[in-house]
């Protein structure tokens, strides 16, 4: 009688187990354990919002169809997945004037080389879940997959380029010569173009910079503060008067008080008084820069198109379960609370211990003062603690940066981090400052055009960044790696011209 | 009173009903030469050198008794001892069924309906358990001038090498001497001696005959799942090639259909697995629908434990099809532990099997290998569950 209890026990357990896992999966629960392994770094901050990728229903067939791109509801689970990949991702594909982009592999004639190798879904290259054969840029291909196509008949580089013949295909997108869709800095026009200028510009300035730094400079707060007296304090006033703020005759009223009906009337302000403002009043005037925030790690759990926790009523609901489950049963079927800042602790860069914090605007920006020049650079080394991070404190660029701080150097002759990682670019006749600190990280060839061709030659850029001890050293010091192809490509124009 | 068959049987159950000896194919022989001894007690048979012959074809009104002295008297051509200790050991079950049958009548055992229509015995009390245990101890111990029933018991402990199953606290060899020293006691009619050393002898040969080649074959087939459950767990996973094209690591290990097929081939070969120990385990049971004692080949036991293990080490393989040493992340990296765990302790019980004696002596007794087998059983238990939890993840996202 007793083994009899403890088996029906055992079975109850094991049912129960289950009961919790296909609830947890289908309606609503913590599924941190469920995991089958770990996401990559893009897209570890968003892991538990799992609809974000994985929209199909329920069993849908997992065989694909790699010519359709269509979103009916016969969409099978692969298209399902890859059309959520470029719902986030094809904007900036658009901008890098993807080299390989869907539309040119669509037709018939393509079909011989999406049978080797399906560039149609992206998920060809770039598959969750495989930390083992996840290569930087997410990339879970195997590194020769240039071969596919490019190693027979008209698109066999090797007999239709002299200077590739014998190279292996595992060296074409790492060796710092072509990437598959960004090749904006790479591609044989553009070398032949910028290859006669010298390895440092005279003088060394980045235009974008030069200009933003000149309309900063000189700001003069034009208003006078309004705010409780119990609010007001002195080095917040200080910091304040000397601000970007100050200047554009933004006050206290508008970010600690946007709900008060008058912005002088001080009963009014103190009713409606917030001492820590949220992030979305910055976003309120900042649009451009909370636009970009979203897109890079800093901020992407509050992109837009992340899938917000899930909804058990509705799950219950539509499985016709909601009026007969008790409400402390509904209750405990809620997703864990949604989280829409990353941590520092969450980073999987070296970071500094003691920055355990959250991150948004105020992170880099101290809320009064707006710093611009410390959130360029010295704001970044309060958290990142990696070696190239480290190194740049002792590197050329930030003695420049320093010696334009000091106003002994011209605006724009300085290089801070974000002059690297966080471009300018012109938006509506100004310039703004792109908060995705990762739109030019990976491959890093991407940052040759924005921003180091203002100041170096494209000869010496190349070979800068294909040189990873010279990266970790945050470039001090000259490349040890040469990369051929702007001599392959003056040598192949040459030959073309004879 | 009670037969040797009968002490046999309550010296090796626990109060579940359940024998977990080691040593089943040595029990086997044990059953066979109780009958045999309990046939030469009532005169009912004698021995020379060459053959065994019934001598009194009178009924001794024991079921399983008169079943063999018939049998023996119905055999046209003479056989020797070891010819019907090999023979009987056939009939091991059904002579333990008989015994488990007449025990039930006296009260000593009750009957209890178990899982899968199978029929268990359980010690009613202790009691007469501990009687016989005490018995055996107290004969041992001592220097009296035993029962000559009691020294048989002994000899057949002795000579099946099951003293320290049954006796586990008991240190046999200090009590060595005695054992000797009852083997030349001179307390049992001559004739009758002669028969009981007679079944001794060929008992032990048989024992010794059947137990070598079995544990050669189990501590081998053992020690490869042990080998290959703790490479699963220690090595290092194996690498996909870095190399485009449908490679069979790849397709092994990332493919969906692969996967599945491996995956769920798996399943299949565990279940068979688990059937062969559950077949193992409920061997000692009767089923409910058997009247009359069944016949089993003679070893049943030990090729069901074969089997098991034979299984478990192909589970090993398959798992390597299907994983590759890779142990998972989180829910389905504590699947892959228990499994692995459990085919490990399966692995490891075999070996304490297959090398008992040899562990014995470095002090590792049957103890160390009861834990091990409870061990095994607990890590299979979360196995359902987990595996739930597995395949839904795989097929929802």
């Amino acid at each position: 009688m007793r083994k009899a209890t403890l088996w029906i026990l055992y079975v109850c357990a094991t049912l129960l187990v289950a009961a919790w896992a296909t609830i947890t999966l289908t309606v609503g629960g913590d599924r941190s354990t469920l995991l089958i392994g770990e996401t990559t770094d893009a897209h570890h901050q968003i892991e538990l919002a799992c609809e974000t990728c994985h929209t199909a229903r329920l069993f849908t067939d997992s065989a694909t169809d790699s010519t359709t791109d269509s979103t009916t509801d016969s969409t099978t689970a692969t298209e399902a997945l890859n059309q959520t990949c470029r719902a986030c991702h094809d904007d900036e594909l658009q901008a890098a004037r993807d080299s390989h982009a869907r539309k040119l592999f669509r037709g018939p004639r393509m079909a011989v080389y999406r049978e080797r190798l399906d560039v149609l879904q992206c998920t060809t290259c770039h598959i969750e879940h495989r930390p083992e054969v996840t290569r930087p840029g997410a990339v879970t291909v195997a590194t020769d997959f240039c071969i596919a196509c490019h190693s027979e008949g008209d698109q066999d580089v090797r007999t239709a380029r002299p200077s590739h013949a014998g190279i292996e295909f595992d060296t074409c997108a790492t060796a710092g010569c072509h990437n598959y869709h960004d090749n904006r800095a790479l591609y044989e026009g553009f070398l032949i173009r910028h290859a006669g200028r010298p390895w440092l510009a005279q003088p060394p300035l980045h235009k974008l910079s030069e200009r933003y730094r000149t309309a900063q400079s000189g700001q003069q707060a034009r208003i006078a503060p309004l705010a409780p007296t119990s609010a007001l304090t002195q080095p917040a006033l200080d910091e304040w008067a000397s601000s970007g703020h100050a200047a554009a005759s933004v006050g206290c009223v508008e970010c600690h008080a946007p709900s008060a009906a008058s912005s002088v009337v001080l009963d009014d302000i103190e009713a409606h008084w917030i001492d820590a403002p949220d992030t979305a009043i910055c976003e309120d005037c900042h649009e451009a820069q909370a636009d970009t925030f979203v897109l890079g790690k800093h901020g992407m759990r509050r992109h837009p198109l992340i899938a917000p926790r899930r909804d058990p009523h509705r799950q219950l609901q539509a499985m016709g379960l909601l009026e007969r489950l008790p409400s402390a049963l509904v209750a405990w079927l809620r997703d864990p609370p949604e989280r829409t800042r990353m941590t520092v602790a969450e980073a999987r860069l070296a970071m500094r211990s003691d920055a355990a914090r959250a991150l948004d605007c105020g992170t880099c920006h101290r809320p009064h003062a707006l710093d611009v020049a410390r959130a360029a650079a010295r704001a970044c080394a309060t958290c990142h603690d990696d070696l190239h991070s480290r190194a740049y404190f002792d590197s050329a660029h930030y003695t420049l940066w320093q010696a334009e701080l000091a106003g002994d150097a011209p605006p724009g002759s300085g290089v801070s981090c974000a002059t690297c990682h966080m471009a300018k670019a012109r938006r509506r006749g100004k310039v703004v400052t792109s908060h995705n600190q990762n739109a030019l990280l990976y491959p890093n060839e991407k940052m040759i055009r924005p921003v180091c061709l203002d100041c170096h030659g494209i000869r010496f850029a190349i070979d800068a960044l294909a040189d990873a001890d010279l990266v970790l050293r945050n470039f001090q010091g000259k490349p040890s790696v040469h990369v051929q192809s702007v001599d392959w490509a003056l040598r192949r124009v040459g030959t073309v011209d004879d | 009173m009670s037969t040797l068959a009968e002490d046999l049987v309550l010296l090796t159950m626990d109060v579940d009903g359940e024998s977990s000896l080691v040593q089943q194919g040595a029990l086997e022989c044990a059953f066979a030469g109780a009958v045999l001894m309990d046939l030469a007690f009532a005169n009912r048979i004698d021995t020379d050198l060459h053959t065994l012959v019934a001598i009194d074809r009178t009924p001794t009104d024991n079921p399983a008794l008169d079943r063999v002295l018939a049998e023996i008297a119905a055999r046209p051509e003479a056989a020797d001892t070891r010819t019907w200790i090999a023979e009987l050991t056939n009939e091991a079950d059904a002579i333990r069924e008989e015994a488990l049958a007449a025990l039930a009548q006296r009260g000593i055992l009750a009957r209890q309906d178990g899982l899968l229509r199978t029929r268990r015995h359980a010690l009613v009390e202790d009691e007469a358990k501990r009687r016989t245990v005490r018995q055996v101890a107290d004969v041992l111990d001592s220097d009296d001038i035993p029962d000559p029933r009691d020294i048989a018991l002994i000899a057949l402990l002795d000579a099946c090498d099951l003293f320290l199953e049954v006796l586990p606290e008991f240190d046999v060899e200090r009590h060595r001497p005695r054992i000797e020293q009852l083997h030349r006691l001179d307390l049992i009619g001559r004739d009758v001696a002669g028969a009981i050393a007679d079944v001794e002898h060929s008992i032990i040969q048989a024992v010794r005959a059947r137990s070598a080649r079995f544990r050669r074959l189990l501590l081998h087939l053992s020690m490869l799942g042990a080998g290959a459950a703790l490479a699963t767990l220690l090595l290092p996973r194996i690498p996909i090639p870095d190399r485009l094209g449908p490679g069979i690591a790849e397709l092994l290990w990332f493919d969906g259909v692969w996967q599945q097929w491996s995956g769920y081939l798996l399943l299949g070969l565990s279940v068979a697995g688990l059937a062969a120990g559950l077949r193992l385990k409920t061997r000692l049971g009767v089923r409910k629908a058997e009247t009359t004692p069944v016949r089993r080949p003679a070893g049943s036991a030990q090729r069901w434990r074969l089997y098991h293990l034979g299984l478990g080490v192909g589970c090993l393989a398959l798992l390597f099809a299907h994983t590759g040493f890779r142990l998972g992340a989180n829910l389905h990296a504590v699947l892959m532990g228990c499994y692995v765990g459990a085919l490990a302790c399966g692995a490891l019980v075999g070996i304490a099997t297959g090398a008992a004696p040899q562990l014995r002596h470095i002090g590792i007794g049957p103890n160390a290998r009861r834990l091990i087998l409870r061990l095994h059983v607990w890590l299979l238990l979360p196995l359902p569950a987990l595996l739930v939890v597995h395949i839904l993840v795989v097929y929802l996202y």
